[in-house]
């Protein structure tokens, strides 16, 4: 068990994860994520298509391998933090103790008569100490010993809370007219887009996509409203809803012989069937709102100018053929004619319900503090032993052993004393 | 306005890169020591100027200048500069600037190969985030490509016999070896901000604070690839050249997130 931890807490397979992970999310990246066998096959041939779906490449960072390795990650840094925690104390007891930096153990030292306060102060660690047989000393930046440490709970984490988050998060995708109301699925609450209002520059560029919501509880006769923009998302019923996008839609009247049979909206990509002959359906492809532009777009941040409507008939799933209406022309099916008019915006929220949020920024902030502590908080430690009329000191640094013997010796020489040996250890830069 | 003055000092600019690194180039020919701190006080000037030229755009544009291909181009050589100003500075180092400045010049030059034009920012790019996350970004891209010309210097070091000029300007493996970690550092810092600002901001905009996105991705992989850096360092046998040959893979995995992915893997942050 001992061995496994030892193993499972080691510096190698901590590597070993880490340059896998990296192969692996590199890899990943140059395959398009959740498309069809037969995209695979067009792209790459047949052959490649059923190795990429055999080995889950079609959804990497879901597929087992990829969390077997975020798991095992977890477990390192795991192991790494318990098995290191006792070291670490006794490590952090150490340094402060007066006996904790000796000449067998100093990064730089130096002798004469000036004044040890002084040079503290310029190592920038003011607070110093005597000890029972009159050994001055002095310790700064402790709290780095602590950073990688740190560092490795706040990606634990991290981790954890995304886990979580994908474990439990609700997440649903509505798009409706303004004035539509449209089911969140299990959730049971209903959506009603009251109004969405795009905010346009001088230039006519799109500003901000702004959408009035009304989320309704059927269950409990409640409800709340708010409003929902491009980065202002809006919290209602504990779920958030995120403007994500917006697209073409159309009011669509049915007429038989002469007589309104139905009335609804359409977004483009919807199919709706004629209320008295569902066998008989219209598909509503795609918008232009201005078709006498050239080239045609169907973008949806173009002002309407020429509307035109593409349509497909359908009698009992077959086609039977498509065209464009533009605005006023109609289109006749036997006894039936259909007219699209009032073309307007649709708004699409991304609905999303994840508790764990707070933990995986939690984590982030932790990682954070742990790598500045890590870096800028490099552990060191002085002291001063009288011998005669001379102070002879020491200063040692667990970390950055070079650079610290730089400022140590420029600091003693400023300070009154003359540098007697060098000496450099192994740091811990981790 | 204000843009045209931009382009005039984007193009002096230009120009003073051009000086600097042949200023530089002459300091390592001639070998006279005088000519690095010519060159010091030249990089101090055009980092002034180009600070201007960055605050002009932002003016002119009427956002934050690091939202396309040129303005993260230019921002990105700004924070090139502004590292190795301070490293070269901090632990007296001429030479680090004549190895920096030819990457600036590049960078800088990559910036003068895109479009200027302004555009009008979609609205997901309409956020507070995206001075945060674009500024730590370049910072940390910065401090990368510094890291990246020390560990080049480290690996010529090695090749270094006995005390002539080389041997007397760049300081000892332990002591460069030392720097390039201290630039890293700065790196990573920066880099986790760049990260964890994103992802604050994704959350906002998109409703997601992480999608596996090619661009989050790779700063994913870079991020990684620093880690490995860090933790090879604390092992014996493996700190110094493997170290720096990993510093050199990680600036390459950054130039790859900033330049690569744009261009062959597109995804939600096609515009940066």
């Amino acid at each position: 068990m001992k061995k496994i931890g030892k193993f499972l807490s080691s510096m190698p397979f901590a590597i070993t994860l880490l340059v896998l992970l990296a192969a692996a999310c590199a890899f990943s990246s140059t395959v398009s994520q959740g498309q069809a066998y037969e995209y695979y096959a067009a792209q790459y041939g047949e052959r490649t298509a059923g190795l990429i779906l055999a080995l889950h490449l079609d959804d990497a960072f879901h597929s087992w391998w990829f969390i077997g390795l975020s798991v095992f990650l977890c477990l390192n840094l795991l192991c790494c933090n318990l098995i290191r925690l006792p070291g670490l104390l006794k490590r952090v007891r150490t340094f402060a103790k007066p006996d904790g930096t000796t000449a067998s153990n100093a990064t730089a030292e130096a002798e004469g008569t000036g004044d040890p306060h002084r040079l503290f102060a310029a190592l920038h660690m003011p607070s110093v100490r005597e000890s029972e047989n009159g050994q001055l000393y002095a310790t700064g930046n402790r709290a780095g010993f602590w950073g990688a440490w740190v560092c490795h709970l706040g990606i634990l984490l991290l981790i954890l809370g995304f886990a979580l988050g994908q474990i439990t998060m609700k997440q649903y995708t509505v798009y409706a007219l303004p004035g539509q109301t449209k089911g969140m699925d299990d959730s049971g609450l209903q959506v009603t887009v009251d109004d969405l209002q795009i905010l346009r520059a001088e230039s006519g560029a799109v500003q901000q996509y702004t959408a009035e919501l009304t989320v309704l509880d059927p269950v409990n006769h409640t409800e709340e409203k708010g409003t929902t923009g491009v980065n202002a998302p809006a919290n209602l019923y504990g779920y958030k809803f995120f403007q994500n996008s917006v697209g073409w839609g159309a009011d669509v009247r049915v007429l038989k012989n002469g007589q309104e049979l139905q009335k609804e909206g359409l977004c483009v990509g919807e199919f709706f069937a004629i209320s008295d002959k569902p066998e008989l359906v219209i598909y509503f492809p795609a918008f232009y709102p201005d078709y006498s532009g050239e080239p045609k777009q169907s973008d949806p941040s173009l002002p309407v100018k020429d509307p035109a409507y593409l349509y497909q008939v359908y009698y009992q799933g077959q086609i039977l053929g498509m065209n464009i209406l533009k605005a006023g022309e109609e289109l006749t099916i036997d006894e039936y004619t259909v007219l699209f008019d009032n073309p307007r915006n649709y708004t699409l929220l991304a609905v999303k319900r994840d508790v764990f949020t707070w933990l995986v920024l939690l984590g982030g902030l932790v990682t954070l503090a742990g790598l500045v502590m890590a870096f800028w908080l490099q552990p060191r430690a002085a002291c001063a032993v009288k011998e005669g009329e001379n102070w002879h000191v020491f200063g040692r640094c667990q970390k950055g052993g070079v650079l610290f013997r730089e400022e140590f010796l420029k600091a003693a020489a400023e300070t009154g004393f003359t540098p007697c040996k060098s000496s450099d250890i192994e740091g811990d830069d981790a | 306005m204000m843009l045209q003055a931009e382009n005039t000092l984007f193009t002096i600019v230009v120009i003073g890169y051009f000086i600097l690194t042949a200023l530089n180039f002459a300091f390592v020919i001639l070998k006279k020591d005088a000519l690095a701190k010519v060159a010091f006080g030249i990089q101090t000037g055009i980092f002034l100027l180009h600070t201007a030229a960055l605050v002009l755009r932002g003016i002119g544009a009427g956002h934050w200048p690091m939202t396309n291909q040129y303005e993260f181009a230019t921002s990105f050589a700004w924070a090139l500069c502004l590292v190795s100003l301070v490293f070269i500075r901090k632990y007296r180092f001429p030479v680090l600037g004549a190895f920096s400045s030819p990457l600036i010049l590049l960078m800088i030059g990559y910036a003068a190969m895109q479009s200027r034009e302004v555009k009008e920012l979609m609205p997901s790019l309409r956020s507070s985030w995206l001075a945060f996350h674009v500024s730590t970004a370049i910072i940390a891209y910065g401090s990368f490509g510094v890291a990246f010309v020390l560990s080049l210097i480290f690996l010529f070091r090695g090749r270094i016999k006995g005390e002539g000029f080389w041997g007397q300007h760049i300081p000892q493996p332990e002591k460069l070896d030392m720097i390039s970690y201290r630039s890293v550092c700065l790196g990573m810092l920066f880099l986790t901000l760049t990260i964890l600002t994103g992802a604050i901001w994704a959350e906002q905009a998109w409703g997601s604070y992480w999608s596996w996105d090619p661009k989050e991705t790779w700063s994913l992989v870079t991020w990684i690839i620093y880690a490995i850096y860090l933790h090879l360092r604390i092992r014996r046998g493996w700190r110094g050249k493997a170290a720096a040959w990993f510093a050199v893979i990680g600036f390459i995995c950054v130039i790859f997130t900033y330049i690569g992915v744009n261009t062959f893997l597109p995804g939600i942050h096609s515009y940066a």
